[in-house]
């Protein structure tokens, strides 16, 4: 994190706190430390120490229940932490969440809005509301989005009710997207608009936080990737540095016998259909390749673990949470 | 072993009425409740109002035949006897009650469920709309069971005790006379819920049914020319009925039949419609009108329009009514002594037009507390609904929020009670009553502070239990209604009269405002208010 001190002037929107000098962080959009949340006996958060630095596209993933949509809420302050802190540029997300808002638009996965108002009306609200629009944005949204701002939110199906919302969001400009599953409900091509608008996002600056359960659309878009389980944050980094962390897969068909790869080291997942052979490998593939060769190999691939499968890693191929009993 | 569990496969089909059943039923008895003590309250305190043969002679003469007293309360009857006042005192507040929730509760089960999408989970279960509707139907109807129990068996109570003699049979058919009020709205409710667009709606619908339904039996009850017009009216229907005053049972048939065809009918356009989709045209995409929109306190002016304006309406209209028979109603009351001592332990001396408008805003300050009521609900209904986190995600402080809203419920209050006491002054002065328009307002606003108050404690419960408060005010008002009937069985210095807040102000302008208790009343709401708001700032947003 880059921090700066500014003499006393006119309100700054970053100021962190105030007094003669102030210090402002520029280079951090979200920074927790130890940030907790308990429901009754239920740990939904627990201590969660993450930083993103501006201009970030961050994918936070996890199961049902993971407790995404809670860390959202907290950054949003619209639930007080158990314990920890939350800082949105610098600002206090708890403490001051009106000052933190004016950084921040957030989409929620699924859009709860004023039935009896129509699209147009929603977002001329929203927009007032929010204190910044960029009208000309906002237009192109609504023609690439293909919607129809003339109808009351009462007659809009639920994934044109996500066009609104998603539109009522991204139109502010604002300096932070947090994106909790924005694309539930659209279609795949309303999917694609999606992560045309995050990139354009990104060469712009902004910041964009996307919890999504849709990995290929993480992978499409996000610089790094955040893997949550049961409250705790797992696993944290570029895809890159998960993958080069994480076993190669490989595939082989084989001329001669299935050689004994028990004694070979790093080799995982070991599974043989007919001459096929399947399995990982972690660390150097050199003890590997040269067993294979002396047993003689027809064709051979291997490729980097893809994030379905980094995630699945995480919670076994069928889902399931492994170790931790306190699962939101 | 994996094992599949069957159920029954009658239960799976049973599964809407028992849901409906449950629901309308704990509301059901809660009424019945409400609706018992209320009539064994008036049964009671007759005899205690009105000791002498020739005080309850001259009532039943002032009042029998008053067309001004008939068209609020229906056609007054043998207020000589205990039956007939209890008939006249409870009767039409029960009637018109009861059906406000029929009509809330159907609406609910057949329009509200679906809006929401829960309707559709129960029709992917083992039913068809059909066959849904008429099982929410059934539910509906164990709610109208448990309804008329408890109204009967406190009714029953009272009436069999020695100080009011009511047979039995009478009280069993003037409970069954009120709940058949509830019954044809429940099925109006019903079918409307059909055919309108949203809950909202035909909610609009219904209230409009029930308002023609009075006026019509308004224009029947003030003028004898005009009595058949009764036959046209549901409420009338339910006046000739003639309950506790020489009952009519064949005036059932058309409620019966009522209530039959609209049963049919709810059944038949359930089946036939889409889900989703209503018989009346809606305006799915009108001009945008954003004049309101620039902002949270815009938005909460636009939301609480329709609600605030019919409550302003209806409170003004009940000004005009007071205003029009204090007159009559002045002199007729000369010789209640229990009207004379009510009045007195609020303060106020003497009998006359002032008395009997002084005793009736007391009333009034009650139906504010309703309005007020309604408003924390719409509060709760933002929060719980998702919508309040489109504002709040953005920079809209919690405080101004909550603040903002409970300032358009202290804006409704307060013009609210400045019309009421206008229009009761146009409507005294047209009648010579001889009161100044200075004594009605400050009338009017005397209401203020009990709402207020009420305003202040809702506040602090939707800070602090947001799922609770919703209950804790509508608990007190309903509390304060009871106490405020029950009042005149109790001692000046009861406890029990100082838990009610509408029992704190003086009976203006039969006697200066109690300016103390009006201070304290404000006083303690706005610390609720400042309490509940600081509380809001500090706890989750908590949705249904």
């Amino acid at each position: 994190m880059r921090c700066v001190a500014v003499a006393e002037g006119p309100p700054d929107s970053y100021t962190r706190r105030k007094g003669r000098t102030r210090e402002i962080s520029v280079a951090t959009a979200i920074r927790t430390e130890e940030l907790s949340k308990t429901f009754g006996q239920t740990k939904a958060l627990v201590s969660l120490n993450l930083e993103v630095p501006e201009g970030e596209v961050i994918g936070y993933l996890g199961p049902n229940g993971a407790g995404k949509t809670t860390t959202i809420r907290l950054l949003l302050g619209l639930i007080r932490a158990t314990s920890g802190r939350a800082e949105i540029f610098g600002i206090d997300a708890q403490a001051d969440p009106v000052e933190a808002h004016r950084h921040v638009a957030y989409v929620p996965g699924e859009a709860t809005l004023w039935p009896s108002l129509t699209g147009a009306e929603t977002l001329h609200l929203l927009g007032r509301v929010q204190g910044q629009v960029d009208t000309a944005y906002r237009d192109l949204l609504i023609e690439r989005f293909e919607f129809d701002p003339s109808k009351r939110v009462r007659a809009l199906s639920r994934g044109n009710r996500q066009k609104l919302i998603l539109i009522a969001g991204l139109m502010s400009r604002s300096d932070l997207l947090l994106l909790d599953e924005p694309t539930s409900g659209l279609d795949p091509l309303m999917e694609r608009t999606f992560r045309e608008c995050v990139k354009e996002s990104r060469e712009r600056g902004q910041t964009v936080f996307l919890s999504s359960h849709i990995l290929a659309e993480v992978e499409a878009v996000c610089d790094r990737v955040a893997i949550l389980r049961a409250g705790h944050l797992v696993e944290v980094g570029t895809l890159a540095e998960m993958r080069h962390l994480s076993a190669l897969q490989v595939e082989a068909d084989l001329d001669g016998a299935m050689p004994d790869l028990s004694a070979v080291p790093g080799v995982s997942a070991v599974e043989v259909d007919g001459s096929r052979l399947r399995c990982q490998v972690a660390g150097s593939v050199e003890p590997l390749v040269s067993a294979l060769a002396a047993a003689g190999v027809r064709h051979l691939v291997s490729r980097e673990p893809s994030l379905e499968e980094l995630f699945l890693a995480h919670y076994g191929a069928d889902g399931s949470e492994e170790g931790t009993p306190d699962a939101a | 072993m994996r094992r599949k569990e069957v159920y029954d496969p009658r239960r799976a089909t049973r599964v809407v009425a028992v849901a409906t059943a449950r629901r309308a039923g704990r509301q059901g008895i809660l009424w019945g409740l409400v609706f018992g003590a209320t009539i064994a309250a008036s049964a009671s305190s007759y005899y205690p109002t009105w000791p002498t043969a020739a005080s309850r002679a001259k009532l039943a003469l002032s009042f029998e035949g008053n067309a001004a007293w008939a068209a609020l309360f229906g056609p007054l009857r043998r207020l000589d006897t205990v039956a007939g006042y209890t008939a006249y005192k409870s009767g039409m507040f029960t009637i018109i009650l009861g059906a406000i929730w029929g009509l809330l509760v159907a609406t609910r089960v057949l329009r509200g469920e679906e809006d929401v999408g829960r309707w559709e989970l129960f029709l992917s279960g083992q039913t068809t709309r059909a066959r849904a509707a008429l099982q929410a139907a059934i539910g509906l109807g164990v709610g109208i069971v448990a309804l008329w129990v408890p109204t009967a068996f406190l009714t029953a109570a009272a009436g069999g005790s020695s100080k009011v003699n009511i047979g039995l049979g009478a009280s069993l058919f003037f409970v069954t006379a009120v709940v058949a009020a509830a019954t044809m709205f429940m099925a109006i409710g019903m079918l409307v819920g059909q055919l309108a667009a949203t809950r909202h709606d035909a909610n609009l619908i219904g209230a409009g049914a029930l308002a023609a339904s009075y006026l019509i039996r308004m224009a029947a009850d003030s003028d004898s020319g005009l009595n058949w017009l009764r036959w046209a009216s549901p409420l009338g229907w339910i006046e000739e009925l003639r309950p506790l005053t020489g009952s009519r049972p064949f005036a059932f048939l058309p409620i019966v039949a009522l209530v039959a065809v609209l049963l049919l009918a709810s059944v038949r356009v359930a089946r036939r419609r889409d889900l989703g989709a209503s018989a009346f045209a809606s305006r799915d995409a009108p001009r945008p009108r954003t004049l309101l929109l620039g902002g949270q306190a815009g938005l909460t002016v636009r939301l609480t329009r329709p609600t605030v304006v019919a409550w302003i309406v209806a409170l003004a209209a009940t000004g005009l009514v007071f205003g029009l028979v204090a007159q009559a109603a002045g002199s007729a009351l000369r010789g209640a002594r229990g009207l004379e001592r009510a009045i007195e332990r609020l303060g106020g001396t003497g009998i006359g037009a002032a008395t009997y408008l002084g005793f009736v805003f007391v009333v009034a300050a009650g139906l504010m507390a309703i309005a007020v009521a309604g408003q924390i609900a719409a509060i709760r209904g933002e929060e719980a609904a998702g919508h309040l986190d489109n504002l709040l995600v953005r920079p809209v402080p919690r405080w101004r929020w909550l603040a903002v809203r409970l300032g358009v419920g202290l804006g409704l209050v307060v013009v609210a009670s400045a019309l009421s006491g206008l229009a009761a002054w146009v409507g005294a002065t047209s009648q010579q009553a001889g009161i100044g328009l200075g004594d009605l307002l400050k009338a009017g606003l005397n209401v203020v502070p009990p709402a207020v108050f009420v305003l202040g404690i809702g506040g602090l419960a939707f800070g602090l239990w947001p799922r609770g408060a919703i209950g804790v005010v509508y608990g007190l008002v309903v509390w304060s209604f009871l106490v405020e009937i029950i009042a005149a069985a109790f001692d000046s210095n009861h406890w029990l009269r100082d838990t009610s807040p509408l029992l704190h102000i003086a009976p203006v302008p039969a006697a200066d405002p109690n300016w103390t208790a009006a201070a304290w009343l404000v006083g303690l709401g706005v610390l609720a208010a400042v309490l509940g708001i600081a509380a809001f700032g500090r706890r989750d947003l908590v949705g249904e």
